[in-house]
C-alpha cells in the first residue's frame, strides 16, 4: 500500500509546461522516457535525510565500514529511482471507452494498459479528474481498469490530460506522466419525470413490450449502424451475403418524436430530465424514435448506439466546454 | 491531507496487518542483534519487549496503547539510559539511546508512515553498530539485516496481491547488486576527511590490549597465552634476524621491590646517537590496543606518524591511544653509536632501587662486582648465572614474597622473562650500572603465502637495556640466557613458531599452520585495502591514474567522471527490462533487418505488416526483392504461424544469422 497521504499532486505548471511541450497525444500512446517526472516523496526526503545523517557519521567516525553501508544504501536510493521511472517506462495506455453517466452517478472511464515487457509493472495509479484507480500490469499482459468519475451536474466534462502515477517499489519516488489526450465525459440529465411515453397516449396499446413472433416477419433489409445486433440475421452473413436484419412488421412503425419544444412547463433541466427518461423508455421499448431539441435534432433509429447519441445531445444541450 | 497525528489514525487509513508488525518487530530483532555486546543487555531487553507488547496486541486486534503510556514508558526509559550513561554525546550513549528508540517506534506502529520510520531506524541502527568495528563478519551480517529490512519494506509498502517472499527478496538482491557499482565509486572516490569533522567524546570504556606500561612479574602470564595478533609487520628490503627483532615498547624505570613502572620521562631528552650501518625499512600494521604507544625496532630513526615522537627511551608515541587499525612505515637502525652519555637525572633514575628491599640480591650483586671490575666482565657473569644455575622457564610460577627478586633468585627459580628481566635490571643497579626493563614483543612469525610477519600477543617479551660508558645503551636479554632443556614444555604449545625458542616442542600440524596463514593473508588484505583504506589512499590513487598534484577538488572530479558511465550503466541495464525487444530474439533480428533497410533508405512504416513491406521493398528496390522478400517471409512465418508456444529456438537462430549476414547497399 502507497503512503496514506499522497504527496500534493504535481503542480499545475508541470502539467501546463509538459502540455505545450509534448502537444497532443493520440491513444493509443506509449509512455516514453522523456515523458516521466520524478521527484521525491516525504518519506524519499526522510530517507535522503537518514542517509546524509549516516553520511556524516561515517567520516566523523572515519569509519570505513560506516562508509561502506552509508553509501551502499545511497546506491539503492538512486537505483530505486530508475527503478520507479522505469516501472511506468513504455507501458501502453489507451482508452477504451469514453465516459458517459448520468447527473449525479459516477461516470466510468474504462482504460486499457498495456505491458510489453517481461516485468511486472504494480501500483500504477490512474488518475483523470479528480478520481483514480490503482492497477498491477503483470509481464507481457494488459489489465483494464476503471476510473471512476463523480458526475454531479449535467453537461460535458472535458479532461484535457490522464495523468499516470507510480511510487513503486517503497514509495521512496514519486514518478508520474502526463497523456495529453482529450476525454470526454457526457454526464446526462438525471432520468427523472411523471410523464408518460407521448405514443403510448396517441396509439392506446397500453403495452411497451413487443410481441414478436416469427409471424410479424417481413423479410430481410440492410444492416444500418444502431439496430440491435439481436436483430441480425447471423446465417444470411454466414452464407457469405452481406450484413442484413430481419425485418419485423410491429418495428417499423413511423418514426416517433420526443421533442423538447413540445413538453410544457418546467425548467430547462426538468424538461430535459424528462427526455431523459422517455430516451430510455423508448429505448426499452424497441421503438424507432428521433430526439429533437432546441438547436440540434437526432435522427430517428434505435439500438444503443442511437441511445446514446441522444443521451449525449442531451448532456451537450446548451451546455459549453466545461 | 494532514499527516497523521500521533495515536489517531488519519481518516481513511488501515491499521497495519498484525504480519506487517510482526515482520518490522523480526527486522528491528535484527538490527539490535548487530548491537549484541556494545549496548547494554537490558537496553536490547527492553526494546525486544516494547515492540514485543504491540506485536501481542496486534493479534488481539487491538491498537498501541495509549499516548500516556507511551510518554511514560519513554521518560521512564530516557531517565534509565541516563542514570546508566550520564549523558547521551557519545557513541555508547547514543546507540542506545537509538535502540530504545526504535523499541518505541515499534510500540507506536499503526500505519504505514510508522513502518517507514521504523525502516529508517533500523538502517541507522545497523550503521551505528559498524562505527567502531572493524570485523568483515559485522560487515556481512550488517548488510544482510538491510537486505531483509529492504526487502520487507517492498512488500509492505506495495498492494496486494503480493508477489512470494522469495521473488520480494531476489529483486531487492538485485537492487543491491546494481547500487554496487555505484557505492563502490562513492567508496573509493568520496574524500575523506584526515580528522573527524568534530570533536568525538571518547568512550572510556574501550578494553586495552596486550602490554601494558606497568610490569609485575606474573602480568606477561595472560598474555603468553593469547594467541590473538598483536601487529603485522611487512619489511621493504632485507629482514633483520630473529636475533634483532625486538619490537620496543614501554621502558620501564622505576621499580619498588615488586612491580616496575614508566615513571615521569616527560621532560628528559633521549641522548643524541648517530646511526652506524644498515638500516631496515619497514610497516608496522597495529592492531587497536587503545595505548598510544607503537612497537618499532631497535633504534626508530624515522617514522611517518603526524603526531607522533620518541620519548628519552626510544619509544615512538603519539597523543591519542591507538583505537583504530594504524599503519606506521618506519625506518631503524640495528647499530647506532650514542655520542654523549644520559643526563645526571636519567642515570639516578635508572640506577634507583627501593630502600631496603631484595637484600640478598643486593649483596649477590656487590659479591660479583668485586670480582668482575669491568662492566662487560659483569655482565656475563650474571648472565652466566642464569644459564648455569637451575632457573627454568615456566608460565605458571611459584607466587613470589615481597621481597621478589630475592625469592625468585634463591628460591623458587622459576618464571618468565618478566622475572628475569626485573631481576638482572635489579642486579645491574646494585652494581651501578644504569640498566632498565623494556617491554614489547620478540621475534614473529613469516606468512610465506603474503610475505609478512605476525607478530603475536604470546610473543610478548620483557628484556633490559644497560649503559655502559663507551658503548651506550645495550640489550641484553637474561631470559635467552636459560637453557632450552629448562624451557617447561607447556610454554610450547603456546609460543608455537615463535623462533626465539628451541625447536622440537609439540606443533600443530602444518596444514592447519598454512590455512591459519593464508586466512591471516586474506585478513590482512581486508585491513591493508578497506580498513586502513583514507585520504592519503585516494591521493596514491589519484597519483595511479596520473593526475599531478592531487587533492580534494580532484577527486570529486574524478569521482563525477567515474560515476558517469556508472549512470549510464544502470539507466541502460534498467531500462533493458522494459525494452520491447527484450527476450524475443525474433524481434530483436526483425527490428535489426529494420535498421538495416532503413540505412539503405528503406524505412519500414508503422502500419506496414512485414509481408506488406517486403512488397514496397520490391516493387522500391527490385534489386532487394530476391533477399528482402524472403526474410519477410521467413518473419512472418516464424510469428505468426499457428503453433504452441514459444517460435523453434533453432530457426530463430537460423533467422537472426541471415539477417546478421544480409548487407543492403544503398
Amino acid at each position: 500500500m502507497a503512503d496514506s497521504n499522497p504527496d500534493r499532486p504535481p503542480q499545475d505548471w508541470i502539467r501546463g509546461w509538459s502540455a505545450r511541450r509534448h502537444g497532443q497525444d493520440t491513444l493509443p500512446h506509449t509512455i516514453s522516457r522523456r515523458r516521466i517526472y520524478i521527484l521525491p516523496t516525504r518519506v524519499g526526503l526522510m530517507l535522503a535525510a537518514v542517509l546524509v545523517a549516516m553520511l556524516v557519521a561515517s567520516l566523523n567516525y572515519n569509519s570505513n565500514l560506516g562508509l561502506a553501508l552509508a553509501f551502499l544504501m545511497i546506491g539503492v536510493a538512486l537505483v530505486i529511482m530508475h527503478h520507479c521511472n522505469r516501472n511506468m517506462l513504455s507501458l501502453k495506455i489507451d482508452a477504451v471507452t469514453q465516459g458517459d453517466a448520468f447527473a449525479g452517478q459516477p461516470a466510468t472511464l474504462v482504460f486499457g494498459l498495456r505491458n510489453d515487457s517481461v516485468v511486472d509493472r504494480r501500483d500504477i495509479e490512474i488518475h483523470c479528474l479528480g478520481a483514480s484507480a490503482p492497477a498491477i500490469v503483470p509481464a507481457r499482459s494488459s489489465a483494464s481498469l476503471e476510473v471512476r468519475v463523480a458526475a454531479a451536474a449535467r453537461g460535458v466534462v472535458h479532461a484535457r490530460q490522464i495523468e499516470l502515477r507510480t511510487r513503486y517499489p517503497f514509495g521512496w519516488f514519486h514518478a508520474w506522466s502526463y497523456v495529453h489526450a482529450p476525454l470526454t465525459v457526457f454526464v446526462a440529465p438525471a432520468p427523472r419525470g411523471e410523464r408518460t411515453l407521448p405514443w403510448t397516449e396517441g396509439e392506446g396499446s397500453g403495452s411497451r413490450t413487443e410481441s414478436r413472433g416469427d409471424e410479424d416477419f417481413a423479410g430481410l433489409r440492410a444492416y444500418e449502424p444502431g439496430i440491435p445486433l439481436k436483430h441480425m440475421a447471423w446465417k444470411a452473413l454466414a452464407r457469405g451475403g452481406e450484413p442484413a436484419v430481419r425485418s419485423y412488421t410491429g418495428l417499423s412503425a413511423q418514426p416517433e418524436w420526443l421533442d423538447f419544444d413540445a413538453l410544457e412547463g418546467g425548467d430547462t433541466e426538468t424538461r430535459l430530465s424528462q427526455l431523459c427518461l422517455w430516451v430510455l423508455e423508448g429505448d426499452a421499448s424497441g421503438r424507432v424514435y428521433g430526439l429533437r431539441t432546441p438547436g440540434r435534432e437526432v435522427a430517428p433509429g434505435r439500438g444503443p448506439a442511437h441511445r446514446t447519441e441522444c443521451l449525449r445531445a442531451l448532456a451537450a444541450f446548451e451546455a459549453g466546454a466545461s | 491531507m494532514s499527516a497523521p497525528r500521533r495515536g489517531r489514525l488519519p481518516a481513511g487509513t488501515v491499521p497495519l496487518p498484525a504480519s506487517s508488525i510482526a515482520v518490522m518487530f523480526a527486522c528491528v530483532a535484527l538490527a539490535l542483534g548487530t548491537h549484541v555486546g556494545s549496548v547494554p543487555a537490558w537496553v536490547l531487553v527492553a526494546a525486544l519487549a516494547a515492540g514485543g507488547i504491540r506485536l501481542a496486541l496486534a493479534w488481539r486486534g487491538r491498537r498501541p496503547p495509549p499516548l500516556v503510556v507511551r510518554l511514560g514508558l519513554a521518560a521512564a526509559a530516557v531517565t534509565l539510559l541516563y542514570v546508566q550513561f550520564r549523558t547521551f554525546n557519545g557513541l555508547a550513549a547514543g546507540t542506545a539511546l537509538l535502540a530504545m528508540m526504535a523499541g518505541l517506534k515499534l510500540l507506536e506502529t499503526c500505519t504505514p508512515r510508522d513502518l517507514y520510520v521504523t525502516t529508517l531506524l533500523v538502517y541507522f541502527l545497523v550503521l551505528s553498530s559498524l562505527l567502531m568495528t572493524d570485523s568483515f563478519w559485522l560487515l556481512t551480517y550488517a548488510l544482510s539485516v538491510c537486505w531483509a529490512t529492504t526487502a520487507a519494506l517492498l512488500r509492505l509498502t506495495t498492494t496486494p496481491p503480493l508477489p512470494a517472499w522469495r521473488s520480494s527478496v531476489l529483486y531487492t538482491g538485485k537492487i543491491l547488486l546494481q547500487a554496487l557499482p555505484l557505492a563502490a565509486a562513492f567508496w573509493l572516490l568520496f574524500p575523506r576527511f584526515s580528522s573527524p569533522l568534530w570533536h568525538l567524546p571518547s568512550d572510556a570504556q574501550a578494553a586495552q590490549t596486550g602490554l601494558s606500561d606497568t610490569m609485575d612479574p606474573g602480568d606477561i602470564t595472560h598474555l603468553a597465552l593469547s594467541d590473538d595478533i598483536a601487529f603485522r609487520v611487512k619489511f621493504s628490503g632485507p629482514v633483520p634476524p630473529s636475533a634483532e627483532r625486538y619490537w620496543r615498547g614501554p621502558v620501564l624505570h622505576t621499580f619498588d621491590g615488586r612491580t616496575w613502572t614508566r615513571g615521569h620521562t616527560g621532560l628528559l631528552r633521549a641522548p643524541p646517537w648517530t646511526p652506524s650501518g644498515p638500516a631496515y625499512t619497514y610497516t608496522v600494521s597495529l592492531e587497536p590496543h587503545e595505548h598510544n604507544w607503537v612497537f618499532l625496532l631497535d633504534w626508530p630513526a624515522h617514522w611517518d606518524l603526524p603526531q607522533g615522537a620518541l620519548t628519552a627511551d626510544f619509544t615512538l608515541i603519539q597523543p591519542d591511544p591507538v583505537s583504530r587499525p594504524l599503519d606506521v612505515a618506519a625506518t631503524s637502525y640495528p647499530h647506532v653509536d650514542f655520542t654523549a652519555a644520559p643526563g645526571l637525572i636519567m642515570r639516578r633514575r635508572d640506577l634507583q632501587l627501593p630502600e631496603g628491599r631484595n637484600p640478598r640480591t643486593v649483596a649477590l650483586a656487590q659479591k660479583l662486582r668485586a670480582d668482575h671490575p669491568d662492566a662487560a666482565g659483569y655482565v656475563q657473569a650474571v648472565l652466566d648465572l642464569f644459564a648455569r644455575e637451575p632457573f627454568y622457564y615456566t608460565l605458571t610460577p611459584a607466587p613470589l614474597g615481597t621481597n621478589s627478586v630475592d625469592s625468585f633468585l634463591f628460591d623458587t627459580r622459576r618464571g618468565f622473562c618478566g622475572h628475569y628481566a626485573s631481576a638482572f635490571a635489579t642486579l645491574m643497579r646494585a652494581a651501578g650500572i644504569p640498566a632498565r626493563v623494556v617491554t614489547g614483543y620478540q621475534g614473529g612469525t613469516l606468512n610465506p603465502y603474503a610475505n609478512y610477519w605476525i607478530v603475536r600477543q604470546s610473543q610478548a617479551h620483557a628484556w633490559d637495556e644497560i649503559w655502559i660508558d663507551g658503548s651506550g645503551w645495550i640489550r641484553v636479554d637474561p631470559t635467552a640466557a636459560i637453557s632450552p632443556s629448562r624451557v617447561d614444555p607447556e610454554v610450547a604449545a603456546a609460543a608455537a613458531g615463535d623462533e626465539s625458542l628451541a625447536p622440537g616442542w609439540r606443533e600443530p600440524p602444518h596444514w592447519l599452520v598454512s590455512l591459519g596463514m593464508r586466512v591471516d593473508a586474506i585478513r590482512e588484505i581486508w585491513r591493508e585495502r578497506i580498513l586502513l583504506f583514507d585520504q592519503s589512499s585516494q591521493m596514491s590513487l589519484l597519483e595511479a591514474l596520473h593526475i599531478p598534484e592531487p587533492d580534494g577538488e580532484k577527486l570529486v572530479l574524478v569521482l563525477t567522471a567515474a560515476l558517469l558511465p556508472v549512470l549510464v550503466w544502470l539507466t541502460w541495464s534498467v531500462r533493458r527490462e522494459v525494452s520491447l525487444e527484450r527476450g524475443d530474439a525474433l524481434l530483436r533480428a526483425y527490428t535489426r533487418l529494420c535498421r538495416k533497410l532503413a540505412r539503405a533508405g528503406l524505412a519500414r512504416r508503422a502500419y506496414e505488416g512485414a509481408e506488406d513491406f517486403a512488397a514496397r521493398a520490391a516493387r522500391e528496390r527490385p534489386e532487394l526483392a530476391n533477399q528482402v522478400e524472403p526474410l519477410c517471409r521467413q518473419y512472418s512465418e516464424l510469428r505468426y504461424e499457428a503453433r504452441a508456444g514459444a517460435p523453434p529456438a533453432a530457426q530463430v537462430r537460423q533467422f537472426a544469422a541471415a539477417v546478421r549476414k544480409f548487407r543492403p547497399q544503398r
